[in-house]
């Protein structure tokens, strides 16, 4: 890897700034603008992820967003390992925004997509490993001694009988050139990668001192809150700002883009004063749309059948070879991801410059988004993230930030704005309704011999493009990324590659002819990816589907999984660990067991649901997961997120339901969009395939085959098999 | 004006009288260890104890917490001096996003203060007013079973509670 074009000797301060109280100086790269990273005096910054300071400190500039994934502890480990430093004592920081810090998957600053780990894996441990090696070359130069009779143990250079600690030769290191691709520890010599280590963020989460954007406070900041239309899309008519404005703590009322922003001296007042607020305004279209119409519009498109489609293979002549074929349909509901932090936004503008505190999926778009309505360069732009009290994709649509952004430059305060959890189910971002037709053929031999998979709905891509776009080109009027966002949008148009809205619906199996066909049918709610994206509702189509199957080909359901994956070896595998691990179950009484497999994020996990028929209701008691996602960096940090994205997936089938009225969200707060709670969470074991091959995603994986091992699982208590999420009896 | 007492501290505070205790105690004495999460008593992110009691603060007016005494998750234990359940959900690895377990740890303590020894099910029924967006419901559970099965939960007296960090220059 590279090392970052920063001028090691000499850095120049190009401004102090202070910021929630830290001073931070930027240093200045070769090219491009200065990178963030504290200008601390006589301190070693070999590139910009690490720097050594004179009391033999690390401080690692964490490059991704902590929203619970554990990429935190996940990347220090890859640091502390190759630098051989102990992993409890490295300082991590979150970048601020910057392209070194770019996500190469994306080439934006972005957190997502499960792909934190996967990126990382080798460049961080070659950024650590090249800064052991010029300390190692350093200290041999120092000491003069040969280079190879000196070794590294936690942060001290061992030469013979004496350890020296690395800070001893941050001089000479500051001078030498800066090995490009050092030596990376073979598995064997692991201290840190692989091992049972508990998180390095559970003690702050667990004491109150962990610092999210809702905790940010800056010297006389104001508090705002935003009256928005009901109905997504609808602008300002008319409002009345002057009885507001005589409530006690409100100091302005403004338009924004997105509604009137009521700022007070206090949440409170602010939360009374946008209560009292009566807004008049001009509904879109989408006003006329009520969920019922969404579903028969749907349907209708299904019937008339236009959109493009993909195949492989024959799909005529594997319908012909087929002695049944089955024709079923899905629904999945549009859901809003309910993070349990409320969006918020910390931001001040001042003396030609500006500060952002948020926890975001995108520091980057962020940046530009504060940039394009300060008007202001980015540079000029200041990020300063903080832990995301969840994001499962909701924090990479950033409006917030934009309205934070437009309300501090019409009032010219530091503003914190902060959503309510109503205007967070109501007036968000969500995951896109569908509706999915699968025919299938099964021959004599009961092999699958047709796969024919179509999905009605809106799609994510251009609906993404025109949240990111903005942020992405600050200096490009907002005509031109709209226009951008509208073609992006017509191109889309009934194109079945828009690869996020459909995958997984025609993967995973050997299936020799399978055709897949979209057809975009998008009512203007808008859209954003859902932990698991696509992938959250085709693995309940193609699973239910598949267990169908199995039962007219008369085949044992985890058996015709593994005939089906000759070509999916590591698929096959987990599916037959979860098989085995399902078996032990099957003599409870009163209990049933489903069972699901699917890959994304190029991992793979196969889910075994035992269940029982209570008061009329599904009762969810044991889960087994088997996943393979290459080589495991923290096993612990893999459970978790197989547990927590079951429970995700259980609250998605069980619950998770957004309707819409004459085009406003019907659901409005926990009572009326439950999620899972304590006495309906099951247990969960995890087991994990031992790889080596190259760690793969772990955030989302172990959503998808859950609502259908559930599925399958009632099947076999009722006779029913549900084809609608959220599952009702 | 109420007056009550926060982490062994007597305070009073400006505040209007239907200002819900969770913003007085975040925004006026500056303790953002509770958090806001739904606003209307469902979630429990809020949650504090209000003379040893679990409370959802988000929809406790101030009025109503005059002369009485406030425990929050600051109050429970610190980063230096842990209570058991802040040590053995850090040792556990129980948080993800982190931002629910204020309000859980609270709760969790409630519960062993009453309840030494709760069953698995009495642990469901004290926990399943605090919501976990993340799903760490099992990490939960297991940790207050170990707590409870270590006894290692001090026979923490509220009132005398007095170790948790406090701003000096309170209004
Ligand atoms: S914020 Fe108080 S219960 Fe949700
Ligand atoms: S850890 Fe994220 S909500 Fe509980």
């Amino acid at each position: 890897m590279k090392g970052w074009n920063l001028t090691r000797r000499g850095f120049l301060k190009a401004s102090g700034i202070v910021g929630g109280g830290l001073v931070i100086g930027y240093m200045v790269t070769r090219d491009g603008p200065p990178l963030p990273v504290a200008d601390i005096e006589g301190a070693l910054t070999p590139n910009a992820f690490l720097q050594l300071t004179p009391d033999n400190m690390v401080r690692f500039y964490f490059p991704r967003d902590e929203m619970g994934q554990g990429a935190m502890m996940g990347l220090t480990t890859l640091i502390a390992e190759e630098l051989d430093y102990p992993l409890n004592e490295i300082e991590v920081l979150f970048a601020g925004a910057h392209s070194a810090y770019n996500n190469p998957d994306f080439n934006l600053q972005g957190t997502g997509g499960s792909t934190s780990m996967k990126v990382h894996f080798l460049p961080l441990r070659q950024v650590a490993a090249n800064m052991r090696a010029l300390i190692l070359d350093a200290a041999a130069s120092d000491l003069n001694v040969s280079r190879s009779s000196l070794t590294t143990h936690d942060a001290q250079v061992i030469a013979g009988d004496q350890a020296f600690p690395y800070a001893q030769f941050i001089e000479t290191a500051s001078a030498a050139e800066l090995p490009e691709s050092a030596t990376l520890k073979p598995k064997t010599e692991f201290k840190y990668i692989g091992k049972e280590i508990a998180r390095i963020d559970g003690q702050a989460k667990s004491t109150g001192t962990a610092e999210y954007g809702i905790d940010i406070e800056v010297p006389n900041m104001h508090y705002a809150m935003v009256k928005r239309c009901a109905v997504a899309g609808g602008t300002i008519k008319s409002f009345d700002a002057v009885p507001i404005l005589a409530t006690v703590g409100v100091t302005d009322v403004v338009a924004i883009d997105s509604g009137v922003a009521v700022v007070a001296t206090s949440f409170w007042q602010a939360k009374k004063a946008v209560a009292a607020l009566t807004v008049e305004w001009n509904l879109p279209e989408l006003a006329n749309i009520s969920s019922q119409q969404i579903k028969s519009d749907y349907q209708q498109a299904l019937q008339d059948e236009k959109g493009d489609s993909y195949s492989e293979g024959d799909i005529t002549q594997g319908f012909t070879a087929a002695s049944k074929i089955v024709e079923r349909e899905y629904w999945a509901p549009y859901l809003a991801h309910a993070p349990l932090e409320p969006l918020n936004a910390v931001v001040r503008i001042e003396n030609g410059e500006a500060d952002l505190w948020s926890g975001t999926q995108f520091p980057g778009v962020a940046q530009g988004l504060v940039a394009r309505y300060a008007g202001l360069p980015k540079e000029k732009v200041r990020v300063n993230s903080t832990f995301l009290g969840g994001g499962f994709g909701r924090r990479g649509a950033l409006t917030h930030i934009t309205e934070a952004t437009q309300t501090a430059m019409a009032t010219n305060k530091a503003i914190k704005l902060i959503w309510s959890r109503e205007e967070d189910i109501q007036n968000g971002f969500y995951r896109p309704a569908s509706l999915m037709k699968i025919k299938a053929g099964i021959d004599e031999r009961g092999k699958i011999s047709a796969w024919q998979a179509t999905r009605v709905g809106g799609n994510l891509t251009p609906s993404v493009l025109g949240v990111v776009l903005p942020g992405v080109l600050p200096r490009v009027p907002s005509g031109i990324t709209n226009l951008i966002t509208g073609a992006a949008n017509s191109v889309f148009d009934g194109w079945s590659i828009d690869a996020v809205s459909i995958e997984g619906l025609i993967d995973d199996y050997d299936f020799a002819n399978k055709e897949i066909k979209h057809i975009t049918v998008d009512h203007g709610l808008p859209l954003t990816f859902w932990r698991s994206v696509g992938h959250s509702y085709t693995a309940f189509a193609k699973e239910t589907l598949i267990d169908e199957l199995a039962e007219f080909a008369e085949a044992d359901p985890v058996e015709f999984r593994k005939q089906h994956t000759q070509d999916n070896p590591r698929l096959q595998q987990v599916i037959e660990m979860a098989g085995q691990a399902m078996q032990q179950w099957q003599n409870e009484l009163g209990r049933y067991v489903g069972f699901a497999a699917h890959g994304s994020f190029s991992s793979y996990v196969a889910e075994a649901a035992q269940i029982s028929i209570e008061n009329g209701g599904i009762k969810v008691h044991k889960i087994v997961c088997a996943v393979d996602c290459g080589q495991v960096v923290n096993p612990d940090v893999v459970r978790g997120q197989m547990e927590g994205a079951i429970m995700f997936g259980l609250t998605a089938a069980l619950y998770g339901n957004i309707e819409l009225e004459n085009g406003a969200v019907k659901e409005s707060n926990f009572h009326n969009y439950p999620i899972l709670r304590m006495d309906a969470a099951p247990t969960v074991q995890v087991v994990i395939v031992d790889s080596d091959e190259a760690p793969t995603g772990v955030g989302e994986p172990g959503l998808p085959p859950i609502a259908p091992a559930v599925a399958n699982a009632v099947y076999a208590a009722t006779g029913k098999r549900l084809y609608a999420m959220p599952f009702r009896l | 004006m109420t007056k009550f007492n926060l982490n062994g501290r007597a305070v009073e505070t400006i505040d209007s009288d239907d200002t819900p205790l969770l913003w007085v105690v975040r925004d006026t004495f500056k303790l953002k260890g509770s958090k806001f999460g739904c606003g209307i008593g469902q979630c429990g992110a809020c949650t504090m104890h209000l003379d040893g009691i679990a409370k959802r603060t988000c929809i406790l007016p101030i009025i109503a917490v005059e002369g009485k005494s406030v425990t929050t998750i600051e109050g429970l234990g610190t980063p230096e001096n842990m209570h058991a359940l802040q040590a053995v959900w850090t040792e556990q690895g129980v948080p993800q996003c982190g931002y629910c377990q204020s309000g859980q740890i609270m709760s969790a303590a409630a519960l062993l203060e009453t309840n030494p020894d709760p069953s698995k099910s009495e642990i469901d029924q004290a926990m399943k007013g605090n919501i976990c967006r993340c799903g760490c419901y099992p990490r939960i559970k297991k940790a207050i079973l170990d707590v409870a099965a270590n006894r290692k939960v001090k026979k923490l007296q509220l009132s005398e509670v007095a170790t948790g960090p406090f701003p000096e220059d309170v209004s």
